[in-house]
């Protein structure tokens, strides 16, 4: 991997809620057209990660940068039209809106396109996503595998330089997981910089070209998925936080 | 044919209180508030349009050209100044918050136009009207009235379903935090939101002082209206709005043929029936779909 700037770039970040510390002086950067996948156990403060980068949280410390510009104190709007797109663990779609008008607003809206290539990016996400049969539902319709495509297609309609993708494959069976993976992955090849939480540690491992693994708010490791998955500390943190995910864990290692 | 006369007055009737209430409706439906001060804010803008007739002598029904932009503006500013701000403390705020403003509202004009009763002088058009047949006529006020609802509230839905203002306002009514991560500037949605709600408030006030009249108390009555034709009709939907003012426009007409007393009472009675048997209202929400 060549060392291109950072697209995006935190310094020092810390966060804390209460006695609780989700954010431990974390350092972390990410470069255009590269995967990265964050796992950790329950409360390593990966979503709260997410949400200081979209914006929703605010840290208590630290600096946010995104292609060189300080965006600390811009609010979730105007991070999503500059190019930071978040998808929510559980979708969250506008319920009572068509799918199709769903990726209007995100269009429009967060990648602030025009009138008619708004229309034309929409129909094409559509396709992409594989919601072309769904356009004219409303979204409160929607079953789990097609919320989690209109969650991940809204993401992309903000034309997103760096997409955050939260537990996307939470739910959903390992051919649908393939599917959306297929997908991201060519959304990387177009430049943009992917950022994938995950619980299930062995949907990430092949998708990904560099891993990290927090707990506690602390970044435990960073690297290939190999090295990281190999890393002692990792395995002991890991599994003594949340002794369910050994399964996952077991499936990680034998890929 | 008094029963024919009662229920077209009460249909007409209808669109006045359908203009009242789809202000109210859209402010709720859109930024979850009650506004309290709704009434209030109506008889505020007949006042603005007394003192624009008397400064530019511009005939009663053309002050909306003036009045509803004036209180588009105003509406923004109420919104991203006070509105804004007590909702973000919590949600109840905003009652006290509008209530207040209810309360400041009728006593500043207590104190700067007296408690005085005043109407629009529309000239002929007061008394002219539309003669059906020998014994039905409609007054051109009422016909004007109910087709500017209307034309409010097609134009809104409009307005609502085919924009991408329109699309933004419904995605943030759903949504307000994934709104604003799909790139929607939440909060200058929410003061638009509220400046097309002021606006027909201000056609609302105006249709108010060319049907009746008006005082710095008159708006809290208004209030109820509005809440009935909303509820009746159903929380959130534009149509449902049209609808339940006219329900409640017909009961009242009806009611009063009953017994000339009684026709606000018939209003309230239709109005709790409907709350006891159907409380989501008769019409499916629809402000977003």
């Amino acid at each position: 991997m060549t060392e291109a700037p950072a697209l995006l770039e935190l310094t020092g970040v810390s966060k804390r809620f209460g006695r609780i510390t989700v954010a431990d002086n974390l350092s972390l950067s990410f470069r255009a057209a590269e995967m990265v996948g964050i796992v950790g156990p329950n409360g390593a403060g990966k979503s709260t990660l997410f949400a200081m980068i979209a914006g929703d949280v605010t840290p208590d410390a630290g600096e946010l940068r995104f292609d060189g510009r300080s965006v600390i104190r811009l609010d979730p709007a105007a991070r999503c039209r500059m190019g930071i797109a978040r998808t929510y663990q559980v979708p969250r779609p506008f319920e009572n809106m068509t799918v199709f008008e769903n990726l209007l607003v995100a269009a429009f809206r967060g990648g602030q396109v025009p009138r008619q290539s708004g229309f034309a990016l929409a129909a094409n996400l559509l396709e992409e996503t594989g919601l072309s049969q769904d356009a004219n539902r409303p979204a409160g319709r929607l079953g789990l595998l097609q919320r989690k495509r209109l969650e991940l297609a809204r993401g992309l309609a903000t034309q997103p330089r760096v997409l955050l993708l939260d537990e996307v494959a939470g739910g959903l069976t390992d051919p649908e997981v393939a599917q959306l993976v297929a997908i991201v992955d060519q959304v990387r090849r177009r430049g943009v910089a992917v950022v994938w939480v995950e619980h299930v540690v062995h949907a990430l491992t092949s998708a990904v070209s560099r891993l990290i693994c927090l707990a506690g708010g602390r970044l435990i490791a960073e690297g290939t998925p190999d090295d990281v998955l190999a890393n002692p500390e990792v395995k002991e943190v890991y599994l003594g936080a949340d002794y369910g995910a050994e399964a996952d864990w077991g499936k990680g290692v034998g890929d | 044919m008094n029963w024919v006369n009662a229920v077209i007055q009460g249909v007409m009737l209808g669109g006045l209180y359908a203009l009242f209430a789809c202000g109210l409706s859209l402010l709720f439906g859109v930024v979850r508030v009650v506004n309290l001060a709704h009434g209030d804010f109506a008889v505020l803008a007949a006042y603005l349009a007394l003192v624009v007739i008397t400064a530019t002598h511009v005939p009663a029904l053309l002050t909306f050209v003036i009045v509803a932009p004036l209180f588009a503006l105003f509406g923004y500013g109420v919104q991203r100044l006070i509105i804004q701000k007590s909702l973000e403390v919590s949600p109840l705020t905003t009652l006290l918050v509008t209530f207040g403003l209810s309360v400041v509202i009728q006593n500043a004009l207590l104190v700067f136009a007296s408690a005085d009763s005043h109407s629009f002088d529309v000239g002929r058009l007061t008394s002219a009207s539309l003669r059906v047949t020998p014994e039905l006529s409609i007054a051109y006020v009422s016909l004007l009235i109910f087709f500017t609802a209307v034309i409010v509230l097609v134009g809104l839905q409009l307005f609502l379903s085919n924009t991408a203002m329109g699309r933004s306002i419904r995605a943030a009514a759903d949504d307000q935090e994934a709104a604003a991560i799909a790139g929607v500037n939440t909060r200058h949605v929410f003061g638009v939101a509220a400046a097309i709600a002021f606006a027909t408030v201000a056609l609302a006030g105006l249709a108010l002082g060319t049907y009746s009249s008006f005082d710095p108390s008159a708006g809290p009555p208004r209030l109820i209206y509005a809440f009935e034709a909303v509820i009746i009709g159903g929380v959130g939907s534009l149509w449902g709005t049209l609808v339940g003012g006219i329900i409640l426009g017909v009961a009242q007409t009806v009611g009063g043929q009953i017994d000339p007393s009684g026709g606000v009472l018939a209003g309230h009675l239709v109005f709790l029936a409907v709350l006891a048997l159907r409380p989501q209202g008769l019409i499916r929400a629809r402000l977003a779909a």
